[in-house]
């Protein structure tokens, strides 16, 4: 892919003005709480956008397109099955208990609601996890840039981390969440004539519905059995896998998006957060499911939109979008929209940045190592922590790079830590008699049941290490079955451990716990600021759109 | 200067730089430039940005 003046000149354009925002928001910096929670100052308009597109990293934008062409509309599961009810979830009955107890982080809550060491045991795996997140991002970002572009990988990797550590490090987190939200409105405008032009050249809809497997086009036929659908799942593995301790998981307990929310004027406007935010989310298959579906239609009508393969010899589905950006835009608007991939993934880089300077500050470093410094000392610690946090990503780059297994399998070690995590949370917040102990070896019992279960299944060739027990028909299929017996293993272990040990003092849950707690009523409120109302207004649309694809 | 820290007037600004570098390498580009996808685009980004710095301008101090 050839770029031209135009579409350089809008890469710098838009490299300098993230820089920029980080140079204006600096003078506004002048405290721990300023750089690594924004003061609590954020308006809605902005947390909520800033919100959904923490999320709108690389594995989004590249990744939900390469699920569209491998599995069709039954990708928009992730987003009209898992997302919207999981944020409505969030906003309605869990933010009051985040933003109400004035935690600071999701792993400062734990410390609240159970004790020291389920709070560290989380703070840990999480720090953890966004770095080497943030690193795989990295890496993504620099071996694409290498493929279409012919970049080098070491330039790639250092300007883009340059650029992240540059503004995160003068703004912090403010100025991470104000270029999220240009970032998202970037990715929407650069990627939406993709589709208008895709979806002409492809004949439309009808031309789509000819030219497209029907398998592809719906969200719920055969789901009777995980043999008759693409993804290869069945609708309990499905609606409780994914829809429920998947999506609950992440969108419920993942600092990195719940931190957008936390950090809003009020409570009022930390739980329509992710409500308002759910409004663009479900709309988001549009721009980022669709181009997986249309470059379908147009392999059946034209040529030269046949994927390439990878090193070993499957379909590299991933390079869906940059396909069909280096076919389908003429020089100009192809600048915008490598310009809005690489946003994507800057995007995802500084969510990541953000959320691990906060949680090894405030969860680690302040608990840990040094208590009841002053405000000023904890800024330096959140400075420093973001150099090292985006010099530990450059690492990580290099050694996925040269060793990518290893990459894999950390994902899937995080993966396995997540996935029991809304059990602790949903027994935390709504079972009062649920203790630390409880807490603590759910969590334990959950990992291992995650590791055993990926250890005696196999799917697309991944897992069976210790014994192959059973085959599933895909590896998201294996996924969302790992979750579930995560899930349920740390839901009993947490009850079981709860029932033999000594809970808090009921005084001590006031804020914490749903039935101690005194309700909220706004009933002057207008409906457009009365969260429950906001709520049913979205999923009343998420049902519609699942009759609509059936 | 005040206005420099409104989020929308910047994300204004963005898009009417890059609207009308989009605009003015559609007419003076040469013949290849100037597609159709490319002119709209630039009008679309131009008039979704003055509609951001709008809303900066008259925002409630």
């Amino acid at each position: 892919m050839n770029l031209g003046a135009i579409d350089y000149s809008i890469i710098v354009i838009y490299f300098l003005f993230v820089i920029g925002i980080g140079f204006l928001l600096k003078k506004r910096v002048k405290s721990g709480n300023d750089f690594l929670m924004s003061n609590r100052n954020i308006p809605l308009w902005i947390t909520s956008l800033a919100f959904i597109s923490a999320n709108l990293g690389a594995q989004e934008v590249l990744g939900m397109a390469a699920n569209g062409a491998k599995y069709g509309m039954y990708t928009a599961h992730f987003y009209w099955l898992g997302a919207a009810f999981a944020m409505v979830f969030l906003g309605i009955y869990m933010m009051p208990f985040y933003y109400g107890s004035k935690a600071r982080s999701v792993p400062e809550y734990l410390k609240l609601r159970f004790d020291e060491k389920t709070r560290t045991f989380n703070a840990l795996t999480f720090a953890a996890m966004t770095v080497f997140s943030s690193g795989i991002s990295l890496y993504a970002l620099a071996m694409l840039l290498q493929v279409i572009l012919g970049w080098d990988f070491d330039v790639s990797v250092w300007l883009a981390a340059g650029i992240v550590m540059v503004y995160t490090y003068l703004g912090g987190l403010t100025s991470a969440v104000y270029n999220e939200v240009l970032q998202f409105f970037l990715i929407v405008l650069g990627i939406a004539p993709l589709i208008i032009i895709g979806m002409d050249q492809a004949g439309g809809w009808e031309g789509i519905v000819n030219n497209v497997d029907n398998a592809k086009l719906h969200l719920w036929k055969g789901m009777d059995n995980a043999a008759n659908n693409p993804m290869g799942v069945d609708a309990f593995s499905l609606v409780f896998g994914l829809g429920f301790v998947l999506a609950f998981g992440y969108w419920c307990t993942d600092f990195l998006v719940v931190q957008r929310a936390m950090i809003s004027k009020n409570l009022n406007d930390a739980r329509r957060t992710p409500i308002i935010a759910a409004v663009p989310k479900i709309l988001m298959p549009a721009i980022v499911i669709l181009p997986g579906i249309i470059i379908l239609a147009l392999q059946n009508q034209f040529t030269g939109f046949d994927l390439p393969k990878n090193a070993n010899g499957d379909t590299d589905y991933n390079m869906t979008l940059p396909l069909l950006l280096q076919k389908l835009y003429p020089s100009g608007i192809l600048g915008v929209g490598i310009t809005a991939l690489i946003a994507s993934f800057m995007s995802g880089m500084a969510g990541n940045v953000t959320a691990f300077n906060t949680i090894w500050t405030y969860d680690i470093y302040e608990t840990h190592i040094r208590k009841g410094a002053s405000q000023k000392h904890y800024l330096n610690v959140g400075r420093a922590t973001t150099v090292i946090g985006i010099l530990i990503s450059v690492a990580t780059a290099y050694v996925a790079r040269g060793y990518n297994s290893i990459m894999d399998l950390l994902q899937l070690v995080f993966g396995f830590v997540n996935a029991p995590l809304f059990a602790t949370f949903f027994l935390g917040m709504f079972w009062k008699r649920s203790t630390g102990h409880g807490a603590f070896w759910g969590l334990i019992a959950g990992t291992g049941a995650a590791t055993l279960v990926h250890g005696l299944t196999v799917a697309e060739g991944k897992g069976g290490w210790i014994a192959k027990v059973h085959e599933y028909h895909s590896g998201m299929g294996q996924a969302f079955n790992i979750a579930c017996f995560a899930f349920i293993a740390c839901f009993i272990v947490t009850i079981l451990v709860s029932m033999v040990t000594r809970p808090k003092a009921k005084n001590d849950l006031i804020g914490l716990v749903y039935s101690l707690t005194p309700k909220q009523k706004d009933p002057d409120k207008a409906w457009y600021k009365n969260p429950l109302w906001l709520g049913l207004i979205v999923l009343f649309i998420t049902i519609i759109l699942n009759i609509i694809f059936y | 200067m005040n206005k420099l820290f409104d989020l929308r007037f910047v994300i204004g600004l963005f898009f009417v730089v890059v609207g009308v570098l989009l605009l003015g390498y559609t007419l003076l580009g040469g013949e290849n430039s100037g597609t159709t996808i490319n002119r709209w685009t630039s009008g679309v980004f131009l008039v979704f940005g003055m509609v951001m710095i709008v809303f900066a301008r008259n925002k409630k101090e």
